[in-house]
C-alpha cells in the first residue's frame, strides 16, 4: 500500500469511529420501540432484521442516494440544500426527522471548530433555515472536502448506521457488546453490496420503512426514554 | 452564490463566542436540580440572563420541574436526551449540548449563562472544556462522609464542590465539620461550599463563585 492509501484510509477510520463527536450515540432509530412494539426483549434475530430493513429501505434508497447527490453537488450550497431539503421531507416520523437534523448539525458542530471549509457557512444557512442539516448531506458536504472519495462516503455512511444501531442495542441492554460485533459483518456486507452499486444521476430519494417508523413513534411515545428517537 | 469557500472566520476557532457555559454535575439524587431552583432565583436577582439544559437519563422530569417552578421562562429550558449514558453527552461526545447552547445564544441574543445539568452519575463524572467553562460537582452528606477521601475524578477536577443537604448531617451521623475538611484537603484547598438547597442556605455563595468565574470577565 502507498502512503497516500494509507493515509486515505486512517482518514476514513478517524471519521467514522463512533468516538468522532457527532452526537450518534444518543439515537437509536426507532430500536427502543421495537420492545413495546413486539412485547417482548428484542434477540439477535429481531435486531438484525430492524437494522436490515433500515438499510434496504431507508439508507441504500434515500439516505445514500441523498448524500451521492449532495456529494456530486459539490461547491453549490443552493444545490446541496435542496437536496438536503429533499431528504428530510422524505422521512414520515417526526422523530426520525428531528434525529436527522439534530445528528448532522451535532457533527457539523464539531466542524465549525475545527474549521472544515463549508461546515461554518453551511451551520449558517441552517441558523438562516435555508438549510435543514440532515445527517447523510452533512456527511457529502464535510467528507468530501477531506478529500474522500463519494464511494469511500456511502460506505462510511453505512457503517455508521449499523455500529450506531448496535450500540443502542448494547446500550439498551438488548444484546451484549460480543454479541453485537458478531452482528456486524453480514449487516455490513449488505451495506457493502449497496455501496457497490453506483447511484444513478436521477436516482430519487425514496425511503419508505412502515415496519421502522412505527417503531419509532413507538418509541417517541414511551414514557421513559433513553434515546432521541 | 455562497460557496463553499465563504467562511466567517468568526465562526471556526475552538471556543464559541456568547454566553458562559458552566456546568452541574453529581450522583444520582445529589441535589443538582434542587441546586439550579435556587440559583435562578439568585441570578434573577442580580439581572442576570440565564437558560438551564437538562440531561435527563430517562425522563425530561427535571426540565419539567424547572419549568414548572416560575423562576425561569419555560422556554429558556431545554432537554437533551443523554442515550442512555449521562458521561458521553458532557464529555466524551457533547456536541448535542453544544448545538442546545447554540441555539439558546442565537434564540436570545442578551444570554449570560447557560447551566447545564448532567443526568446523575457517579463519582467519576466530569465535564469537558469543551463543552462548559466552568462547573460545580455536587455530592451530599447523605450519601456518606467518605465520598471526598475516595477522590473521585468528579470531587478532585471540579471547580467547585458543593456539599448539600447539610442539615441531613445530624440524622445520618455525619461529623460535617470533619467532611468539609477533608473535602478542602483532597481539592488543595480548591473552593468548598456546604449548602442546604431546600432552605436556601449558602446558594447565594454559589452564585457569588459562578459571577465571579464565569461573568466578571466578560
Ligand atoms: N433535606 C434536603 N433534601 C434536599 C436538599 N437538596 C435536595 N434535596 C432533596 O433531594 C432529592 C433529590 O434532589 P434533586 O434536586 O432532584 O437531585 P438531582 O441531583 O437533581 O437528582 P438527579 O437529577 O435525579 O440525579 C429531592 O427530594 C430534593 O428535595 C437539601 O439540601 N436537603
Ligand atoms: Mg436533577
Amino acid at each position: 500500500m502507498n502512503e497516500d492509501n494509507a493515509a486515505t484510509i486512517l482518514t476514513a477510520l478517524q471519521h467514522a469511529d463512533s468516538n468522532f463527536p457527532s452526537g450518534s450515540f444518543a439515537f437509536s432509530q426507532g430500536l427502543e420501540g421495537l420492545a413495546s412494539l413486539t412485547g417482548k426483549r428484542p434477540g439477535t434475530d429481531e435486531i438484525t432484521n430492524f437494522v436490515r430493513e433500515q438499510i434496504v429501505h431507508r439508507w441504500a434508497s434515500s439516505d445514500r442516494v441523498a448524500l451521492a447527490h449532495a456529494y456530486r453537488a459539490g461547491d453549490d450550497l443552493d444545490r446541496v440544500a435542496e437536496i438536503d431539503e429533499e431528504l428530510d421531507l422524505s422521512t414520515f416520523c417526526e422523530t426520525l426527522r428531528e434525529g436527522s437534523r439534530r445528528n448532522g448539525q451535532a457533527l457539523l458542530a464539531t466542524h465549525v471548530r475545527f474549521g472544515t471549509p463549508g461546515a461554518a457557512s453551511y451551520r449558517q444557512r441552517i441558523d438562516r433555515d435555508t438549510a435543514t442539516g440532515t445527517l447523510p448531506v452533512v456527511h457529502a458536504l464535510l467528507w468530501r472536502r477531506l478529500g474522500l472519495a463519494e464511494e469511500a462516503c456511502v460506505a462510511m455512511s453505512g457503517y455508521g448506521l449499523v455500529s450506531s444501531s448496535l450500540t443502542a442495542a448494547v446500550r439498551l441492554n438488548f444484546v451484549g457488546a460480543l454479541t453485537a460485533q458478531s452482528m456486524m459483518p453480514p449487516l455490513l456486507s449488505l451495506v457493502a453490496t449497496y455501496a457497490g452499486e453506483p447511484v444513478a444521476e436521477d436516482a430519487e430519494i425514496c425511503g419508505f420503512n412502515p415496519f421502522g417508523e412505527i417503531a419509532a413513534m413507538n418509541q417517541a411515545g414511551l414514557a421513559l426514554r433513553l434515546f432521541s428517537n | 452564490m455562497d460557496t463553499i469557500d465563504n467562511i466567517p472566520a468568526a465562526e471556526t476557532g475552538t471556543k464559541p463566542l456568547g454566553a458562559a457555559r458552566v456546568g452541574i454535575g453529581g450522583p444520582v439524587g445529589s441535589g443538582k436540580t434542587a441546586l439550579i431552583e435556587q440559583l435562578l432565583v439568585h441570578l434573577a436577582k442580580r439581572s442576570i440572563s440565564t437558560a438551564v439544559i437538562t440531561n435527563d437519563l430517562v425522563t425530561a422530569e427535571d426540565a419539567e420541574r424547572l419549568r414548572k417552578g416560575g423562576a425561569i421562562d419555560p422556554a429558556r429550558v431545554l432537554a437533551v436526551e443523554a442515550g442512555a449514558c449521562p458521561h458521553t453527552v458532557i464529555r466524551e461526545d457533547p456536541t448535542l449540548n453544544i448545538i442546545a447552547a447554540d441555539q439558546l445564544d442565537r434564540l436570545y441574543r442578551d444570554l449570560e449563562l447557560t447551566i447545564i445539568e448532567s443526568g446523575g452519575d457517579n463519582l467519576a463524572s466530569t465535564f469537558s472544556l469543551d463543552l462548559v467553562d466552568w462547573w460545580i460537582f455536587v455530592i451530599d452528606v447523605a450519601g456518606g462522609d467518605d465520598i471526598p477521601r475516595k477522590r473521585g475524578p468528579g470531587v478532585l477536577q471540579c471547580d467547585l464542590l458543593v456539599v448539600n443537604k447539610v442539615d441531613l448531617a445530624p440524622h445520618v451521623g455525619v461529623d460535617l465539620g470533619r467532611m468539609l475538611e477533608e473535602a478542602r484537603s483532597v481539592r488543595d484547598g480548591r473552593p468548598v461550599v456546604a449548602t442546604n438547597c431546600r432552605s436556601g442556605e449558602n446558594v447565594a455563595a454559589v452564585a457569588d463563585a459562578i459571577a465571579e468565574a464565569v461573568l466578571v470577565a466578560r
